[in-house]
């Protein structure tokens, strides 16, 4: 009788890209990404502004407040992503589980710079987050039940890398302009991903989920609608924040 | 873009593999596939299987042992230098391994 046994994560346990091609892959993905970002600072409203020598603090509250939320929202479907990825492949499943520990609790060290912003735990209880940050995590469910986890883990691959690249510069603008002892919890935020190389450690992840051309064009789609996903979320926050301020002044 | 290769090497099978620097030694699993070169188990230092020494290429050719390594390799009774849980280290130069577990 033929075993009925599915989705163990054992059929395919070498990789589909071997140590030199996933080196090579990367390096093409985060060329990629450079033009992402690239593209991002010139179409994105305010894009660099917590970069600036000076921060509208409206701005920057609402950001701290929406960027915990998307925290504690996303971990819950990057959760249940974790068994989808271990029906595939139980060693990015194991990749995921470590990562996951590790950001998992990461919406408190935001809720813990909101509070040196002036907004207690129970101002950013009670703010809800935007319809943006709705979506992404909507769209989160809608790749576990139709795509599957590859796009879940993307994200991150983009949240990573772009984080690594560009927060060490944020977070110097932001010691000038919010002061150091404001933004205790971004430093160590910042400090887990670049030490800890969250942008490697989500990457043998993919590349353990990839098994074939057709994946790897997938995961470059993916890339662009999170941007797309996110440049909401940003021109959300500009139209709430800045766009009222602006008119006010023209 | 070019990838930088070193290379391993595994005794006494004596095996050669190219990895790409600061690759894990975990990749030998896939690189020598259904060879059983190292036996890994946990991949998290916390279970030995993939216990090896370091022949030839010196303690810099792998990334530093952490503390919990270090802890665990005294537990194991493999106190030198030379002794490495594979799982735990990254490649950074040509290097000699041997697993512990084909010791005749």
């Amino acid at each position: 009788m033929k075993n009925r046994v599915k989705h163990c994560g054992l059929e395919h346990r070498h990789p589909f890209l071997n140590a030199a091609g996933s080196a090579q892959l990367r390096a093409e993905i985060d060329a990629i990404i450079d033009r992402q970002i690239e593209q991002w600072y010139d179409t994105v409203p305010y894009a660099a502004h917590l970069e600036g020598k000076s921060v509208d603090s409206e701005y920057y509250r609402r950001h701290l407040i929406e960027t915990a939320w998307r925290i504690r929202l996303l971990r819950v479907s990057e959760s249940k992503a974790l068994a989808e990825i271990a029906k595939r492949s139980p060693e990015a499943a194991q990749i995921w589980a470590n990562y996951e520990r590790e950001e998992m609790l990461h919406d408190e060290l935001f809720i813990q710079d909101l509070e040196r912003a002036g907004v207690t735990r129970e101002q950013f209880l009670a703010t809800e987050p935007y319809l943006s940050t709705k979506l992404l995590t909507g769209f989160f469910s809608y790749l576990l039940d139709h795509e599957g986890p590859l796009g879940v883990v993307a994200y991150s691959y983009l949240v990573e890398y772009v984080n690594v690249k560009l927060e060490p510069r944020k977070i110097e603008a932001l010691k000038e302009s919010v002061g150091e002892t404001n933004i205790a919890g971004q430093i160590s935020h910042s400090h887990t991903d670049i030490n800890d190389d969250h942008p490697g450690e989500v990457w043998q992840a993919i590349r353990f989920l990839l098994r074939s051309d057709e994946d790897v064009q997938s995961l470059k789609r993916y890339l662009d609608e999170h941007q797309t996903i996110l440049a909401l979320y940003f021109k959300e926050l500009y139209e709430d924040k800045i766009l009222p301020l602006e008119k006010k002044a023209a | 873009m070019t990838t930088t290769l070193v290379k391993v090497s595994i005794s006494p099978q004596n095996i050669d593999v190219d990895l790409p620097v600061n690759s894990g030694l975990t990749e030998l699993e896939f690189e020598l596939y259904n060879q059983e070169a190292i036996p890994f188990g946990c991949r998290s230092g916390a279970c030995g299987a993939c216990l090896i020494e370091v022949v030839s290429g010196g303690v810099d050719a792998l990334t530093p042992k952490g503390d919990a390594e270090s802890t665990f390799l005294s537990v194991l009774g493999y106190e030198g230098e030379s002794y490495r849980l594979a799982c735990q280290c990254r490649v950074l130069d040509t290097v000699t391994i041997r697993p512990i577990s084909q010791r005749g």
